[in-house]
């Protein structure tokens, strides 16, 4: 019981972590009219609809509600949203003394769509078909701390031998403990699949396949449309207020506005216009009850990334602080339109796990602070000459011309390179081709937890791999070592750790500017009621909950 | 002719390797690794080494070009796309259809606007008609598409409902949960694009029709006809419009092929899930099969277009066959 309660504390945490999310929203949800259908607007088509494949974020919006996972974010908002809670696990899973052994049991009642019963199989499957290396599935690098998973990956197995079904009960064993996997299993690609789907080993997709969530995939024709239909067997206590979710693919977002104005569309989930955002705010009001915009802070941010790897900012931590002492946060935002994001001068995001509020830079230039800038510079500024990459794309340019200045006024001639954001990434994540000095970077995480953004993120120990997250090249040993026992607290105990590393990092050897921590911006329909927005579990409305009015 | 035509045929196969080999040396100009996109943003270096084997991009390029040659001759296959693994002929064949709609809707209408304002003009030169024709056809050459395609839709389609402001309805088997379908709501949905389409198409023929006819009004066997006593409309029909139209014939063909490739921006604004489009997608995700399977189609379609005009002309006009 000892060490369940040890998996409560490590939720608990992450959920008084989420208050950020609170604020914004948690009034925001009320249950409407059952039955009809909800339009929804992408602008491009998903890559997958396959569980053990999607990895867009649009699809997952789709999976959201497809899925039945053991552990889920509840379809809550503010700090109750922010909790990994079991859905298809009958309670907390039992982990063992050293942490490495998580034991699930069943919930009995969950049926697929083809009203085959969920079973502790389908999650066993889940994870075997995952890492089957004929999916070739990007979920892969996930799997890394289950035991067997690699001999499966490598093709020497064809199950992992840590994962195990005994009865109603489903053991996992980690080749380490690792505390965020509870958060990691919320992910889609760990959702049960029924024998039929466990069977088709395809890494072109399979478009067709029973789902244990509120809904399921009735059609999808690439590049055009996807059906989702209520899910007739679903038992499960989450909600599933339309009849048929059809979403509409291919619209730039001036039309996804136009229609959703008409009422053609309910929810532009491929966006409006950025420029839109402010007149819609003072025709509908801001976070109304099921109003028509709403706005909550996302598990994302926005950053330069400084490259600690080139003579410039190598070893010269008050440049670094310079640079973040010089910034506009509040013009590089006012680029992306209204409500775009939160300023910040930290590296985790509201919302997150070890989020404490700190001040170490200003979100707003004043000639005082431009003074403090050139203080840090002065005498730091070595050749003075920066090279600086940013996305050729939307508002990238106009920001790297920002940047451009901002570096100016500190002595550094920044020349801007505009790279597609494709490129950009790949080569800036490759030591042999990153050749810049600063790099106007952006990570979303892929599950609410302070390791995917950390330690993906600035763990120095895979500056040398030639395909890397960390673009500031920041590699000190000391901070390697405290990332790495970060990641192995639970709790409180996690969350401080991860805080006093925000705190440190920022405030003594800085290894980007943070910039802005992104919004999520959500237009509506006027038909629209049942709006629950959870960033936790995805971006935008959660689609099983949307109803008509 | 016969040796006319095989030279033809030879040629054609020479321009399909050169365009192709092309296009693979840009994309590996590009300095992004799709294997490193495939397999995901958290990926470990052994996780994209492994990508990189399955898509088969870590053999050198010569290599991968051989292969993509040996799979399109022998299978009739250009592969799968690295984004989606879908096959690229699937995605081509049901992209190829849409564009087809595009531009042949578009070159009926821009030849219906083009050849009475052309005709018109020239007939009656500096006259109000020929002045309005020309302004027409000044604005109709210097607006971008992109701009009269959102005009269109924002005024036409949104602000006055009149037409659907985008999207695309299937003429036969709409797929599911399609909110249209059928030859109605197709050709409804097909009219703004087709307006915007060939609207720079209709102002530049109109120029070359109206320039085309006032030059054959000014042959030696036109005015041999008018002195032999011919009305008016006769000598028009059968002595200028004939040969002063051979050329547009020829232009057409060549437009018509070229289009083909994907009319990228009207498609991009309307919602059309054509080649064009396509295209877009591909390259934005660094997809070289599927960029390489419209190119491949383009180059078929531009070919065989030509091909067909060029032996067209050269049964029509002796001289061409003979030199």
């Amino acid at each position: 019981m000892g060490v369940k309660r040890t998996a409560l504390l490590a939720l608990a945490a992450i959920g008084v972590l989420s208050l950020g999310v609170t604020s914004a929203s948690a009034s925001a949800t009320r249950h409407g009219a059952r039955g009809g259908t909800i339009v929804v607007e992408m602008s491009s088509d998903v890559d997958y609809i396959d569980p053990q494949l999607s990895y867009y974020g649009e699809t997952w919006k789709l999976e959201e509600a497809t899925a039945c996972k053991l552990m889920n974010w509840p379809d809550k908002e503010g700090a109750a949203g922010g909790v990994p809670t079991p859905e298809v696990a009958n309670g907390l899973p039992i982990i063992s003394k050293d942490g490495k052994t998580y034991t699930f049991t069943i919930k009995p009642g969950f049926k697929f769509s083809n009203g085959q019963a969920v079973t502790a199989a389908s999650f066993a499957n889940a994870i075997n078909r995952l890492a089957n290396p004929k999916m070739q599935s990007q979920g892969i690098p996930f799997l890394d701390i289950v035991e067997g998973a690699q001999a499966v990956i490598d093709g020497k197995a064809s199950s992992a031998s840590g994962v195990k079904v005994m009865g109603n009960k489903l053991q996992v064993t980690l080749t380490k403990a690792a505390p965020d996997f509870l958060a990691r299993l919320t992910m889609p690609f760990f959702a049960g699949i029924d024998t039929t789907l466990a069977s088709q080993i395809d890494a072109n997709g399979i478009n067709n396949y029973a789902s244990c969530g509120p809904y399921y995939f009735a059609a999808r024709t690439p590049n055009r449309s996807i059906t989702l239909k209520r899910n007739p067997n679903y038992k499960g206590g989450r909600a599933a207020n339309a009849d048929v979710i059809q979403v509409n693919i291919g619209n730039d977002t001036n039309v996804e506005l136009q229609n959703t104005l008409s009422g053609a569309t309910d929810y532009p989930s491929g966006g409006i216009p950025p420029t839109e955002w402010k007149g819609l705010v003072a025709q509908y009001g801001l976070n109304k009850k099921d109003g028509r915009v709403q706005v909550r802070p996302l598990m994302d941010i926005r950053y330069l990334a400084l490259n600690h790897a080139r003579p410039l900012f190598k070893d010269n931590p008050n440049l670094a602080k310079a640079v973040n002492w010089t910034v506009d946060r509040q013009a590089f935002s006012a680029q992306g339109g209204y409500l775009y994001g939160k300023r910040t001068g930290q590296i985790l995001p509201p919302g997150m796990l070890g989020f404490q509020q700190q001040n170490i830079y200003p979100i707003r230039i004043t000639p005082g602070t431009i003074q403090v800038a050139n203080k840090y510079a002065k005498g730091n500024l070595r050749n003075g000459q920066a090279v600086l990459w940013a996305a050729n794309k939307g508002v990238a340019p106009l920001q790297a011309q920002l940047i451009q200045y901002n570096l100016k006024q500190i002595g550094i001639n920044a020349q801007i390179q505009l790279l597609p954001r494709a490129t950009q990434f790949t080569e800036a994540g490759n030591p042999k081709t990153a050749n810049y000095d600063v790099t106007i970077e952006h990570w979303g995480a892929d599950y609410a937890d302070p390791y995917d953004f950390l330690n993906i993120l600035l763990d120095g120990k895979q500056v040398l791999n030639p395909q890397h997250n960390n673009y500031a090249y920041f590699n000190v040993a000391k901070y390697n070592q405290q990332m790495l026992q970060a990641s192995l607290l639970v709790g409180n105990a996690r969350g401080t750790a991860y805080a006093g590393l925000d705190s440190e990092l920022m405030k003594n050897n800085p290894p980007w500017a943070p910039l802005v921590d992104s919004n999520d911006r959500t237009f509506l329909s006027g038909r629209v009621a049942c709006v629950t927005i959870n960033t936790a579990a995805q971006a935008g409305p959660l689609l099983n909950v949307l109803c008509r009015k | 002719m016969s040796t006319y035509i095989i030279k033809r045929f030879l040629w054609a196969i020479f321009l399909i390797v050169c365009v192709t080999m092309i296009t693979y040396v840009l994309f590996f100009l590009v300095p992004a690794d799709p294997a490193r996109l495939a397999a995901g943003k958290s990926a470990t270096p052994a996780d994209v080494a492994r990508v990189s084997k399955q898509l088969g991009l870590d053999k050198p390029v010569y290599v991968q070009y051989g292969l993509f040659l040996k799979r399109l001759i022998l299978e009739q296959s250009l592969g799968r796309s690295y984004v989606n693994r879908r096959t690229v002929n699937q995605m081509v064949f049901e992209a190829a259809p849409v564009t087809a709609g595009l531009v042949i809707g578009g070159a009926i209408l821009w030849m219906l606007i083009a050849l009475p304002v052309g005709i018109l003009s020239a007939l009656r030169p500096r006259s109000l008609v020929d002045r309005s024709a020309m302004i027409f056809v000044l604005v109709g050459i210097s607006a971008p598409v992109i701009w009269v395609g959102l005009l269109l839709q924002y005024f036409v389609g949104f602000r006055l409902g009149w037409l659907p402001n985008s999207g695309y309805c299937n003429v036969f088997n709409p797929p599911v949960g399609s909110s249209c379908g059928g030859p109605w709501d197709w050709f409804t949905h097909m009219i703004l694009p087709w307006t915007t389409f060939a609207i720079l198409f209709a102002a530049a023929y109109a120029r070359m029709v109206r320039a085309n006819v006032m030059d054959t009004l000014g042959e030696d066997y036109v005015r041999t006809a008018r002195a032999k006593g011919a009305p008016e409309h006769s000598v028009v029909r059968h002595h200028v419009l004939r040969n002063a139209l051979l050329p547009v014939v020829t232009m057409l063909g060549l437009d018509i092929g070229v289009a083909l490739g994907g009319a990228i921006f009207t498609e991009a604004i309307f919602n059309l899930p054509g080649l064009g489009r396509l295209t877009v997608t591909s390259v934005e995700s660094l997809d070289l099969p599927t960029v390489q399977g419209v190119v491949v189609f383009a180059t078929f379609a531009i070919i065989i277009i030509s091909f067909t005009v060029d032996i067209l002309y050269a049964y029509i006009d002796p001289r061409i066959r003979l030199a």
